[in-house]
């Protein structure tokens, strides 16, 4: 099967099984507000009485963050732990999600909530085994080879003449991140592919496997990956003018922007749907025909 | 040529400069500062010369010197600022470990340093013998080699001159604090030997080269000729008078003269791209904008007309896009510091794109400064704008008005700050928050939030008031943010809440009278008190002791508004024609019933407590205005002197408070927490809301980046 007719397949599955982009979008919302409560409670604190209170998102931004940061110099720490704690709490929800989303891709039935958690539950271990050997595979990837890329644009920018040179070093610099990241990424997916596939608890061994599977047709899978990419970019781009498009100010332009911005999020969550839709479909064309679908 | 006609010849030249120095010295005599401050008579002739193989200058100075003062001097103190990049037992070096990563990077081949490899004066005296390196300030650091004086053989009389003829040899470093190399680019600053200033009664003040603090110098007239290689492109303070190639035309030797200034730096790099433009008066400055102006500074039109200035740029080929928008930077900032301070007093400007790599961008030099930009930079960020302004501007303030930098830095960096505000404002209004990415403007894509500077200012100044007093000598402050929060952006805070508190016409007046009376002079602190005091009309000594010699935190605020039916009845026992009455609930309830009261007749006392909860004071004739507003639509309004820890403000109103608002008209910029100046009665989230919405999104963001990491 070609890998545009792979993409097709992806897509439409990913279209199939939005629900599960809700599902994400969902989880983002209510982290979002425990996050955000308690900068909520202190902006209430410090400004529900007070006439500055009205301005917050209109007068000098300056004046009342300037306020805010000497009266709760001393608070930072909290206010950091505060936002770290949540999104670490977060980083493991999503590898709890992950195992939901690509089991109910896995099977060709309707999406629900109680399947949905019952499979986020039944891989999470397996899946955060995987996510441990992935911080080791963005350690020795981007830390090791992309610490020796940026010695050796190191070597060239010191020896620069003018800021262009800096300037392109940065951007190829950026440019190898996002390659070398885009390596890891796919290849722990189509790990987490395998497991959900076969049904195998052997996180390692499916890594393992999945050296042999990558290699023989790796660029062919990055291609896909990239092209995945390249719908993220472009769903980016469209909320980007959508937003630029909606006037400033006012209640209703806010609450029109607000929504748009939910949109994009949900847009992102399906984005995780269709990544992991085209990788299963990719491992499903070139490796395992399941049972029940042959 | 020999040593004994080289001697000879010098001896000559120092007469005619003695000559010459006499007749300056008189006039100078005639305007001598109103502060007692004297003023020595300095002339400078430096030939130097760029060895780009070994990165040395190797230069010959002549020094005219005079002692004006009525004591006689035994010694001459001069500051060799190069030494200051010699070794980490520098003053510099020693006091940059005690920041940690704030400190200065140098590698091993980047140091720098000046040796005097002859002095003589004009009857042959070799000075050389006599040559000590001085540590006076404290702490000290006996490494230090920035400051050293020559023992004369005779102390020198008041009015007598003398002429001193330094050679001297200094390696440049690599780009460090301003000054150095990068490949072939060189920027030149504190690089010659350069005398001290002797004050009358004090003795000299020479301080050491520290990392905090800059400089302070006489005004002098200096006469310089640059050799460098024929492919370089030079710059430097004053005007280019002429450029002579050797007869080989491998090198030209550039001569640049300039009066009353008290410093020179220059710079030299083969790929600077050179523009000249015309400051023209005419055609930048309007009638009207004289004529407002004019009344403002109560002075007559005419007297206030800006003169035509060269304006010359030296910039990188990478940032030639951005020629005309340093050009317009510079107009703005030549007509406005021109219009409200006083008329630019020099036939040139030199604006210097600093050479790659060299740090050296962001500085100013008499008649010469440094920008800064980089290759991609969004036009809705005032950036190089703001930096050209306030380079510029320090021409005034340091330039023109010469502080001493390392003593009272506020004085040119804290003015110049506001000053660079204003301009800033008139010109360019408020400017976009920079942000970037990878080098890639974000502000190209997104909306950020726009500010004027005196709202970055302040939130500077409300963090590090406790640190500090503003008059605090430079390497004394508690840390190097200290220092720049507290001398230029609290300082600058200070000066706003001033303008706020007097008036802008009468802050235009202060700061022009201040620049007119201390041109070409060494102003002290005292000296813009007194001036802010007779231009104000009244003694402003408080302010300055609760805002600049001190760590006060200024903060009044609503403690509590309460807005409540006003009683008539009161419950409890009474003495009524000598018997005891009860009156209770039930008994009050029947009452009210019976008076047949309404809605309408109904009182309502409103309290209002204000509170000082910073030690700042008010003071003077200042008060604190209090303003209640009332739910029919009027208003109330009290002022307090603020002095005690607290007050209590009664009003009585048929109608309740909707709010009180402490300093509604926003004078006391300088108050820590502008949020609890207002109070209403009832709570409102709406703005809040709005906020927790907008950033409500970002969150999301955020989180949904969190899945490219599972």
């Amino acid at each position: 099967m070609s890998t545009l007719k792979i993409f097709g397949k992806g897509f439409l599955t990913a279209i199939r099984k939005t629900r599960l982009a809700l599902y994400v979008w969902l989880a983002t919302v209510l982290f979002s507000l425990v996050i955000l409560a308690p900068i909520y409670f202190l902006l209430s604190h410090d400004f529900s009485r007070s006439l500055a209170g009205d301005r917050l998102d209109q007068g000098p931004l300056l004046l009342w963050l300037g306020d805010m940061i000497y009266q709760h110099r001393d608070d930072f720490p909290f206010l950091a732990g505060w936002t770290i704690v949540p999104a670490f709490l977060f980083l493991l929800l999503y590898v709890f999600l992950n195992g939901g989303i690509l089991g109910r891709i896995s099977v060709n039935e309707r999406v629900n909530l109680p399947a949905f958690l019952s499979d986020s539950a039944r891989y999470f271990w397996r899946f955060v085994r995987v996510f441990l050997l992935s911080i080791l595979g963005y350690i020795l990837v981007l830390g090791i080879l992309g610490r020796g890329v940026s010695a050796l644009l190191g070597v060239w920018i010191k020896k620069a003449s003018s800021q262009w040179s800096t300037l392109a070093a940065s951007l190829l610099k950026l440019l190898v991140f996002l390659l070398l990241y885009s390596l890891v990424k796919m290849f722990f997916d189509y790990v987490k592919v395998r497991l959900v596939v076969t049904e195998s608890k052997k996180t390692a061994r499916a890594t393992l496997a999945n050296f042999q599977f990558l290699g023989r047709r790796f660029f062919r899978a990055w291609g896909l990956f990239l092209l995945c990419g390249l719908v993220f970019i472009a769903l980016s781009l469209v909320y980007y003018l959508g937003a630029k498009a909606i006037p400033a100010g006012g209640v209703i332009p806010l609450g029109i922007l607000f929504l748009w911005q939910q949109v994009y999020v949900l847009a992102l969550a399906w984005i995780v749907v269709f990544f992991f839709s085209t990788e299963y479909e990719f491992f499903k064309a070139h490796q395992y025909q399941p049972a029940e679908q042959t | 040529m020999g040593k004994r006609f080289k001697k000879t010849l010098f001896s000559v030249f120092c007469l005619g400069l003695i000559l010459q120095g006499v007749s300056s010295l008189q006039a100078r005599q005639e305007g001598a500062s109103a502060t007692g401050e004297g003023k020595n008579f300095l002339r400078y002739e430096i030939w130097v010369e760029l060895d780009e193989e070994t990165k040395m200058l190797r230069g010959k100075e002549d020094i005219f010197w005079s002692n004006w003062t009525q004591e006689p001097i035994p010694d001459f103190w001069f500051h060799l600022y190069w030494n200051a990049f010699k070794n980490e037992r520098s003053t510099v070096f020693q006091e940059s470990r005690e920041e940690g990563r704030l400190g200065i990077q140098v590698g091993d081949d980047d140091w720098g340093w000046i040796d005097i490899t002859a002095a003589t004066l004009a009857d042959g005296t070799d000075l050389i013998p006599t040559l000590e390196f001085i540590n006076q300030d404290e702490p000290t650091h006996p490494g230090d080699q920035t400051v050293a004086r020559f023992l004369l053989p005779e102390p020198l009389l008041p009015g007598q001159e003398m002429c001193l003829r330094l050679e001297f040899e200094a390696k440049i470093p690599r780009g460090i604090l301003r000054t150095g190399y990068y490949q072939d680019s060189y920027f030149i600053a504190q690089w010659f030997p350069k005398p001290g200033v002797y004050e009358r009664g004090k003795g000299w003040n020479c301080h050491e080269y520290h990392l905090n603090s800059e400089f302070f110098a006489d005004f002098a007239d200096f006469t310089v000729h640059i050799t460098v290689p024929a492919r370089y492109v030079v710059g430097a303070s004053g005007k280019q008078v002429s450029a002579v190639s050797d007869a080989a035309g491998k090198k030209v030797t550039y001569t640049f003269e300039q009066t009353n200034i008290h410093d020179f730096a220059w710079t030299a790099a083969p790929h600077f791209i050179k523009v000249e433009r015309d400051f023209l008066a005419a055609q930048e400055v309007t009638e009207e904008e004289y004529a407002a102006v004019a009344r403002m500074v109560n002075l007559p039109p005419e007297d206030i007309r800006l003169p035509d200035v060269k304006m010359i740029l030296l910039i990188l080929p990478e940032h030639k896009s951005q020629v005309e928008r340093h050009f317009k930077a510079l107009r703005a900032a030549i007509k406005y510091y021109g219009l409200w301070y006083g008329p630019y007093p020099y036939e040139t400007v030199t604006m210097v794109d600093p050479p790659f790599r060299t740090g050296s961008g962001g500085m100013e030099y008499p008649t010469l400064f440094t920008a800064g930009t980089g290759v991609l930079r969004d036009r809705k960020v005032l950036s190089p704008e703001g930096v050209i302004i306030h380079e510029f501007g320090h021409g005034y303030w340091y330039g023109l008005v010469a502080n001493n930098e390392f003593e009272e830095a506020w004085l040119d960096e804290g003015i110049n700050t506001y000053s660079t505000g204003k301009v800033q404002a008139k010109a360019y209004g408020p400017g976009m928050m920079p942000a970037s990415l990878f080098g890639i403007p974000l502000t190209w894509f997104f909306k950020f939030p726009v500010y004027y500077d005196y709202e970055l200012d302040r939130i500077a100044a409300i963090l590090a008031v406790e640190l500090d007093p503003i008059t605090t000598f430079s390497w004394h402050f508690y840390s190097r943010a200290s220092y720049g929060m507290n001398v230029y952006m609290r300082a600058s805070t200070c000066l706003h809440t001033l303008e706020r508190l007097l008036g802008e016409e009468k802050m235009l007046r202060i700061l022009r009278t201040f620049q007119a009376r201390f041109r070409f002079k060494h102003p002290r602190t005292q000296d813009f008190v007194d001036v802010v005091n007779e231009i104000a009309g009244q003694d402003m000594g408080w302010f300055f002791e609760e805002f600049f010699f001190n760590t006060l935190n200024f903060d009044y605020g609503i403690a509590s508004l309460k807005s409540y039916e006003k009683k008539e009845f009161f419950r409890g026992f009474f003495d009524v024609d000598g018997k005891k009455e009860k009156v209770t609930r039930a008994s009050i309830s029947r009452l009210e019933k019976g008076k047949g009261k309404e809605a309408g007749e109904k009182t309502y006392t409103t309290e209002v407590r204000v509170r000082r909860y910073g030690e700042a004071k008010v003071r003077g004739e200042a008060r604190l205005k209090l303003r209640v507003l009332f739910e029919d639509g009027s208003e109330e309004t009290r002022f307090w002197d603020g002095q005690e820890r607290w007050e209590k403000f009664i009003f009585e109103k048929p109608t309740r408070a909707v709010s009180a608002e402490v300093d509604p008209d926003f004078i006391w910029l300088i108050d820590s927490n502008l949020a609890n100046n207002s109070m209403r009665l009832k709570p409102c989230r709406k703005g809040i809301l709005r906020v927790v919405t907008k950033v409500f999104f970002w969150v999301q963001l955020g989180l949904s980046g969190l899945w490219g990491l599972t």
